[in-house]
């Protein structure tokens, strides 16, 4: 596999290769930085497409490039001691253990923590209402690993899995669910509206198709200001007939903006089917309108949503973007708090249990012999721990006092 | 523009046409097409991007061509823009300026012409501020643009016409601040936009009959200058507010009441409210000029509470 030079230049002229990141013989993995280089207009990083050995740099350090050089040859074949083969998605590329191991632990935290999150509900214990998203982890990991942290997110109410994807803690995230000063958005904000923008997620925006608009605006910011940063922006399928999704994809287009939408396509919106108010119903489709790239993912593969996100981060960050990834997956729970789910077919629920995403990664984690059970037992202990540690430590958390209630309306 | 390198202007026609008023006339040549953006008539959707600029290190300048189309942009500007520091925990917040402008004068009828001011006063976390001067007109939106916070800035597309001096080396408008525009001691006049012009010639026929009033421009409703206005109110012991937006639920109504709380001691007459009619504005300009306060009505009402 070649690393080429993509076509970064406006103005056609050449590009500055400043530094190897990896040494010859190094082994790297998929979405790794090889090499920075730079344009008349900034610098940036390029990434590995797949990982492999590095064999050869065949541009020094000062020398420059154009578009579609060969930069660099990297053995796919050769992978390192520690990497196993996968055969679980198409492209039969091979990842690091401890990078298969890391999304599994992440899905089964987002799965943990919404499990222990609806019992703390159901006790009474905590305040207002929850949109849970036990089923979609998938979606949430698999997106958020192919981002860089200096990357953002736009997320919805159904936002805990994303907000633990990109990193937030179990525990900043509870104590803004028990409503305490030391969550995340200090006891204001609450499930819908998690945050953190020093992990790179504004706050949950809760009103449908409201974030889309936003992510536009910071992708816009991004490239004024020409950095690297890319937003990739979640949404549900519901989204998809609000005007504000069609104003904001309109604009990325005509724009190139990096922007990744996402559509967590879990067929839904709150109560009402996806065929129910769609003619189209393949969401991916409606990119190509706007003259840009789609694609429907099975969004319960959390490995094919990572190498789809990965390659799309890579069109925005280099230009290209945006780019609308349309993740099919499934709801477990309710909309909200309340809603028994009456609405969704036994037979249809009994399909996507039998795709449960992290069952699946567990399945080929145990198939491929990069985990055995051992090791999931021990990743499941861990995070139950996490989980029961910070759920004490929430309850106890201090309240906001009265002469929190009318500050941060304004900046002064 | 020239001293903030992050300031964008984004809206519908503000580039190549130069805004549907001529406000960004000029502008696209001089700071190009990254800076003074033309975006598809998608009001919902560049009002957002802006939210999202404004909180990724730009200071964007969101131009709503019509308040009346503030509707089609609301999510944005009441539940996105107004509340982000809020539920964030302060973490941060949206500093954008939206422009706009509204009220009537040019027989623009029902869709066109609305004083909606009163929607943005109703929703914390935004500012609100109304120039009815040409000093105003740039010296507040240069303060406004220093701000931390989202103001909804909004013009009166009757006074683009309007002449006035401009001292581009005086300091930025002392935010929040009201100004007394005319000395009196026998009646409080409280008014914004263009309707300081209407009790300012108000308040001059008045003096002809021998009666003075004090005419106070509010600048902003939020914040509200309450001290200016108590300072005053408490001095001549009689107020009138007059706004062109529509009498029921309006800004007159809020302003009257803080007035009241503050000033009930003081007071020897009832608030008068002077305000747009209950209507949808009409394009016939008989109609459309009786829609609103007249000089003479506002004159009227002076001279009748200071008897």
């Amino acid at each position: 596999m070649n690393l080429k030079m993509p076509d970064l230049s406006t103005t056609g002229s050449p590009i500055k290769v400043v530094r190897w990141l990896v040494e010859v013989g190094d082994f790297v993995e998929r979405g790794q930085a090889i090499v920075e280089v730079e344009t008349d207009k900034a610098t940036m990083e390029l990434e590995a497409l797949g990982p492999g050995t590095l064999l050869q740099q065949l541009v020094p350090v000062g020398s420059e490039a154009s578009a579609g050089d060969v930069l660099a040859v990297i053995d796919e074949t050769q992978a390192g001691s520690t990497v196993i083969g996968n055969s679980h998605t198409a492209n039969e590329v091979s990842y690091h253990r401890d990078f298969l191991l890391n999304l599994y632990e992440r899905m089964l935290l987002i799965r943990q923590f919404e499990d222990r999150v609806k019992a703390l509900f159901l006790e009474g214990s905590m305040p207002g209402t929850i949109h849970q998203c036990q089923g979609q982890e998938a979606t949430a990991v698999g997106v958020c690993a192919a981002l860089r942290p200096d990357d953002f997110i736009t997320s919805t109410f159904r936002g805990h899995g994303h907000a633990l994807a990109k990193g937030l803690t179990v525990q900043e995230m509870l104590d803004e669910l028990f409503g305490g000063v030391t969550g995340c958005c200090k006891g204001k904000g609450g499930s819908m509206h998690i945050g953190n923008i020093g992990k790179g997620m504004i706050p949950g925006i809760a009103i449908v198709a409201g974030g889309i608009p936003v992510a536009t605006g910071m992708a816009l910011a991004f490239r004024m200001r020409k950095t690297q940063e890319i937003v990739a922006c979640f949404f549900g399928d519901g989204a998809v007939a609000e005007g504000a999704f069609h104003e904001a994809l309109n604009m990325a287009a005509l724009w190139n903006l990096p922007v990744l939408f996402v559509c967590e396509n879990n067929l839904y919106g709150a109560s009402t089917r996806i065929d129910q108010v769609m003619k189209n119903t393949k969401v991916s489709d409606r990119a190509a309108s706007y003259g840009f790239r789609g694609e429907t993912v099975d969004g319960n593969d959390v490995l094919a949503v990572y190498e789809a996100a990965s390659q799309a981060a890579q069109e925005c960050r280099s230009g290209r973007g945006p780019v609308l990834l349309e993740l099919e997956t499934y709801r477990r729970s309710g909309h909200s708090r309340r809603d028994p789910c009456h609405y969704q077919p036994k037979e249809e629920r009994a399909f996507w249990s039998a795709n449960d995403p992290i069952i699946r990664f567990a399945q080929a984690l145990l198939v491929d012999g990069n985990a055995d059970l051992d090791d999931l037992d021990r990743i499941q202990k861990r995070v139950d721990d996490e989980i029961e540690s910070a759920v004490e430590k929430a309850k106890t958390t201090p309240k906001p006092g009265i002469e929190d209630l009318l500050t941060d309306v304004y900046a002064s | 523009m020239m001293e903030a390198p992050t300031i964008v202007i984004i809206g519908e026609e503000v580039g190549a046409y130069g805004g549907a008023y001529g406000v960004t006339k000029g502008l696209l040549k001089e700071f190009g097409k990254e800076r003074v953006i033309d975006s598809p008539i998608s009001e919902a959707g560049f009002v957002g991007a802006a939210v999202g600029a404004a909180m990724s290190g730009l200071r964007p300048v969101a131009e709503l061509m019509y308040i009346d189309f503030s509707g089609i942009a609301m999510d944005q500007i009441a539940n996105q823009a107004a509340k982000i520091r809020y539920m964030f925990g302060g973490q941060m917040g949206v500093p954008m300026v939206l422009r706009t402008q509204g009220g009537t004068g040019r027989s623009a009828a029902a869709q066109h012409s609305q004083s909606l001011e009163g929607w943005f006063l109703h929703v914390p976390g935004l500012r609100v501020a109304l120039p009815g001067t040409v000093s105003d007109a740039y010296h507040l939106l240069r303060a406004s643009l220093r701000l931390a916070d989202p103001v909804v800035f909004i013009e009166h597309k009757a006074l683009y016409v309007q002449k006035g001096k401009l001292d581009p080396t005086q300091a930025d408008a002392d935010w929040g601040r009201a100004v007394v525009r005319r000395p009196g001691d026998q009646v409080t006049v409280v008014t914004y936009s263009r309707m300081l012009t209407y009790a300012l010639a108000a308040a001059e026929n008045a003096a002809g009959h021998g009666v003075e009033a004090e005419v106070i421009d509010l600048r902003t409703l939020n914040p509200l200058d309450l001290e200016t206005v108590s300072d005053s109110v408490t001095k001549t012991g009689r107020a009138i507010v007059v706004t062109e937006a529509c009498l029921t639920g309006g800004p007159a109504a809020e302003i009257s009441a803080r007035i009241q709380e503050e000033c009930f001691d003081f007071l020897e007459e009832p608030i008068l409210r002077i305000a747009g009619e209950d209507v949808p504005i009409p394009v016939a300009p008989a109609l459309e000029t009786s829609s609103v306060p007249t000089v003479e009505l506002i004159t009227e009402v002076i001279r009748k509470l200071v008897r």
